[in-house]
């Protein structure tokens, strides 16, 4: 079985948007641009379930190869 | 392959994993606690956009109410004034610049929400914890960690009396 790492990596990606997202949110927030802070926090959310669908792909993945 | 012949003794289907715990650590367990950190984000995220959308549908019966702050005769050219608003919990600062030239923000510094000071000497606000600087004419962050100005708080001069009438928004 030949291990991919793509998916730990495509998380990680996720992990580090959600970072990034929130952080701009607040900072937005703070400035009173409040269309802004609903678009980030809307990425934000969008976020959880292509995280989940990514982990869902790689599972299935595995499953199929290994 | 029966019961006796078993060639190991624990109940391991890989029969490399010598460490309890091993497999909680694996690719597979990495990935799912990253998807529950997207979840903790999403939610995490919910509070300022809820809050941000009651303040974009509610803009308009969101006034603040008039409140006395000072008699003009409290507060000499070149000092400042304490005082609270639009709650007691939003310490403010009364600056009298001029003769007739009254300015109020909200003191609390846009960096890390120390309380900012008048310093007559220097003729600027100053925030002792991190040094930064504010301009007094403006509010704006002349110098020192803060980036956002110290937001403005509208003054009306009646009969000798110094009202705080509302905190303006910032220029979107």
């Amino acid at each position: 079985m030949k291990r991919s790492y793509v998916g730990v990596l495509a998380l990680c990606l996720v992990l580090l948007l959600n970072i990034v997202f929130l952080q701009l949110a607040v900072h937005q927030f703070f400035f009173e641009r409040y269309t802004l802070v609903l678009i980030y926090v809307a990425l934000n959310i969008l976020l959880f379930p292509i995280a989940l669908w990514i982990y869902k792909k790689e599972k299935n993945q595995t499953m199929n190869s290994g | 392959m029966t019961e006796q012949n078993k060639p190991y003794e624990e109940d391991n289907y890989t029969h490399n994993i010598h460490r309890n715990r091993e497999r909680t650590l694996d690719r597979r367990g990495f990935m799912k606690t990253m998807v529950g950190a997207a979840g903790v984000f999403a939610v995490s995220s919910l509070p300022w956009g809820g809050v941000a959308a009651r303040e974009l549908w509610n803009f308009a019966d969101d006034e603040d109410e008039r409140q006395k702050i000072a008699n003009v005769t409290d507060v000499p050219v070149g000092e400042s004034f304490d005082f609270t608003y639009p709650t007691e919990h939003d310490s403010a600062l009364l600056i009298r610049l001029a003769e007739n030239d009254y300015v109020a923000y909200q003191n609390a510094c846009t960096h890390l929400q120390c309380p900012v000071f008048w310093e007559k000497e220097s003729w600027e606000m100053i925030c002792p914890c991190h040094h930064g600087y504010f301009s007094a004419e403006t509010g704006e962050p002349t110098g020192g960690p803060p980036r956002r100005p110290l937001p403005e708080i509208e003054l009306q001069v009646q009969d000798g009396t110094i009202y705080a009438v509302k905190v303006k928004r910032y220029e979107a």
